[in-house]
């Protein structure tokens, strides 16, 4: 009997366990098993294969049962994932159900998640630039937050390691507070775009439009073909998964990767309720797990543990993981686990019309979809009457359009030869918000989701910050686009609710001070020093770039200095 | 398998048949079922055979296919069916209605029997106060939920958007007429219009 427990255990123990498998998992576990390491990665959905569970992925429009849109019920049951530009009928079958995940909404968030092999690395939108240090520097520039405890030194060299794995389109455009990166060729601006690019160099110094810079194959490299990838074939289909690996995913690369090293366990359906923590050791020694197929709760055992849920569900990992040492959550000494957390503000656009070029257009698709201005706003000093900036995006396209009046022969002749429109252009805000401490997510204890873990209640809102910020980017974008020559220029808030620019960051942020943050520089947690979280969660302040890079780059730094620390017996 | 039909199963079967045919004069017509399984919406035959006909007035067959070639009236059904909301789908099947009976009203005749012109004329002018209603509701702004629609404009708006959906998303126009390519395998900034062949 005691052999077979001891048995037991040792079939459940790893050198490191990572839970969770998109974004930032996935580069967990790439990092751990090639350096050796015995890897357990659990994921709480079902697996995603590359290739062969991507159902919709060459199906043509009319293969569509209702030609992409989502069914009435359907959208009825899901208020929440409804108001998601990915929820059509060829990615329907990634997107997590809301009455199947339910969550507490004390002020409206729209929570979207990927429960799966690959979480929402399948999903997004693939927009990859670095921060710099006018980002990093922010929030003690500016009196909020706390210190980031790094800086662009720090994870520049990392920016490097990730991006050449991933493959990262974009062009060398020199600019301080949007360094270059390790580049494959960039997907170049069409004539408006460049013209607009043009226009604002001239016209607005220290402002800028380059090509957006994305996580897709222009030219793959040796690496890259290694992974059993290939060249994007301007599908612009990147959701329904890729079957070129065109673009990046956990699923098409990291995870393949560490898979054929032979150290990776992967073990989908498997609900993470806690880290279990040891009071006598001081450290975590493995995780409980519910088995949503079998409902078996199960203990896994490492030397090491990566927290890398996605941001909010980190942090109800950490919070649900009590222990006599941490009555309110694993690490949470400061208390501050579950704060400050912050989003991206994506209430607003603009858009209109030009009547120059007419004699061009494009041809094929852009997988970077366009430009990207990045923040122009307070970059090197306090300019207006709120604090940070925004980026944004901006694109110009002409469509076919088609006169649909009438009936009968005419009407059909006109839907056989549609005709080009002229351009128009459009650009929506990437808003930095300040991490506040009344932001927060906690545990609702009097409700229990299906595996018995507390469900989260998410307590987010804008603020007068955020409204000025939006007011400003409104008057910017209508001054550049008039000045520019644009037609019928127009804005608009959308007011949706935080959590639908997917951009959720925070609440288990880094910071120098035990008091204040719950990890130190690498981050790991000041408390509990085998456990390390390294997505979202992490962040100190939100800036204004899409974090996935980011999160990519702090990871592969993380793994690397953990292992460093195993070598040396600290761990 | 063959099975030889013994004697008492030949007669319960003519009983039935006979049955059957007895009840028939008792209805005003056979309560045709719709040619595709639905869920919320009820249609039978004969309203299928409208909804065909609208169609395919809005979409004829000229030396291309037309709505009814493509079962595009089955897709405007399954839609409806699937995709539209319960006052939508109660808009449309009593819109169904009205519309059939003031056709054979205003032409004498079911709509399905008068001739692609007579059709065409009945739904222009629909159609032209579909136009004004779209152009009213510009001009008083997205908020101005002000004009009610009737049923019969509810119903034709719903069948033309779906007609002109399912023809122009069919197999047939996406291969044969606006190519829809799945790999278009480049992206050109600066194509001179000249160049630009019919690809969506």
């Amino acid at each position: 009997m005691a052999n077979l427990n001891t048995e037991a255990i040792k079939q459940h123990t790893f050198d490191a366990i990572v839970i969770g498998s998109g974004m930032s998992g996935g580069w967990a576990a790439k990092e751990f098993t090639e350096k050796g390491l015995n890897t357990l990665m659990l994921e709480r959905g079902r697996d995603v294969k590359h290739l062969v569970d991507y159902p919709t992925t060459n199906m043509y429009p009319y293969e569509f049962a209702h030609r992409g849109q989502i069914p009435y019920d359907v959208q009825q049951a899901n208020p929440v994932m409804n108001r998601c530009y990915i929820f059509h009928e060829d990615a329907e079958h990634f997107c997590v159900k809301d009455a199947q995940h339910p969550y507490v909404q004390e002020k409206p968030f729209d929570w979207i998640r990927g429960y799966q092999v690959g979480g929402k690395s399948l999903l997004w939108a693939r927009q990859t630039q670095r921060w710099s240090d006018y980002d990093f520097e922010g929030p003690a520039r500016d009196g909020f937050a706390v210190d980031w405890p790094i800086r662009y030194k720090d994870i520049a060299p990392w920016y490097s390691y990730v991006e050449k794995f991933a493959g990262i389109a974009g062009n060398r455009d020199g600019l301080d507070n949007l360094p270059d990166g390790e580049f494959l060729p960039g997907f170049p601006l069409n004539v408006v775009e460049q013209y607009f690019s043009n226009f604002v160099a001239k016209n607005y110094p220290g402002r800028h439009v380059i090509s957006a810079r994305c996580a897709h194959l222009s030219k793959p490299n040796q690496i890259h073909l290694d992974q059993g990838r290939a060249k994007c074939q301007n599908r612009v289909l990147c959701q329904r998964g890729c079957p070129f690996g065109g673009y990046f995913s956990a699923n098409s690369s990291t995870i393949p990767w560490a898979l054929k090293t032979g150290k990776l366990t992967l073990r989908p359906f498997s609900v993470v309720q806690e880290i279990i923590y040891d009071d006598a050791k001081n450290k975590a020694t493995g995780v409980r797990i519910i088995d949503t197929n079998t409902k078996q709760v199960m203990e896994f055992y490492a030397k090491v543990i990566f927290v890398n849920a996605a941001a909010i569900n980190t942090n109800l990992v950490l919070l649900n993981s009590k222990s006599k040492r941490f009555p309110n959550g694993l690490g949470n000494d400061s208390g501050v686990l579950g704060k400050y957390v912050a989003f991206h503000n994506y209430r607003a656009r603009a858009w209109g019309e030009y009547d120059g070029e007419m004699e061009w257009t494009t041809d094929g698709r852009n997988p970077a979809g366009g430009g990207y201005l990045p923040r122009f706003r307070n970059v090197k000093k306090q300019e207006t009457n709120f604090l940070r900036g925004y980026a944004a995006g901006f694109s110009a396209y002409r469509q076919m359009q088609t006169d649909e009046n009438g009936v009968g022969e005419s009407l059909k002749r006109n839907l056989m030869n549609p005709k080009l429109s002229g351009w128009k252009v459009g650009s929506h805000m990437m808003g930095e918000t300040i991490p506040k401490e009344t932001n927060t997510v906690s545990l609702d204890e009097s409700k229990k989701d299906e595996w018995g873990v507390p469900q989260l209640k998410i307590n987010i809102s804008y603020d007068d910050n955020d409204e000025k910020m939006i007011k400003d980017y409104q008057e910017q974008m209508t001054e550049m686009f008039t000045k520019a020559g644009f037609k019928n220029v127009n804005v608009m808030d959308s007011k949706q609710a935080p959590g639908l620019d997917i951009h959720e960051m925070g609440g288990c942020r880094m910071g120098n001070d035990p008091k204040t943050s719950m990890l130190n520089k690498w981050h790991q947690m000041h408390a509990v020093n085998n456990v390390f979280v390294t997505d979202g969660a992490s962040m100190t302040s939100t800036s204004t770039q899409n974090p996935s890079l980011t999160y990519m780059a702090f990871t592969a730094r993380a793994v690397d200095y953990a292992v460093s620390e195993m070598k040396k017996g600290n761990i | 398998m063959f099975k030889p039909i013994d004697r008492r199963t030949a007669l319960t079967n003519l009983a039935l048949i006979i049955g059957g045919a007895a009840l028939l004069p008792a209805c005003d017509k056979p309560a045709g079922k719709a040619s595709i399984a639905l869920k919320k919406i009820s249609i039978d035959a004969d309203q299928e055979q409208f909804i065909a006909d609208v169609a395919e007035t809005i979409i004829p067959k000229t030396d291309t296919p037309g709505a009814k070639d493509l079962k595009v009236h089955l897709f405007v059904m399954k839609m409806v069916d699937d995709c539209f909301s319960p006052d939508d789908q109660k808009a449309f099947v009593d819109g169904l209605d009205k519309m059939a009976k003031q056709a054979k009203d205003k032409l004498g005749k079911p709509f399905g029997q008068a001739t692609q012109q007579q059709r065409e004329a009945f739904l222009t002018e629909i159609d032209n106060k579909k136009i004004q209603q779209k152009k009213d509701s510009q001009v008083k702004g997205k908020s101005g939920n002000a004009t009610p629609q009737d049923d019969v404009l509810a119903f034709y708006s719903m069948v033309k958007g779906e007609t002109i959906f399912g023809y122009t998303y069919s197999k047939y126009f996406m291969t044969k007429q606006i190519v829809y390519e799945l790999v278009p395998g480049r992206y050109n900034p600066k194509l001179p219009v000249s160049q630009l062949k019919r690809v969506s």
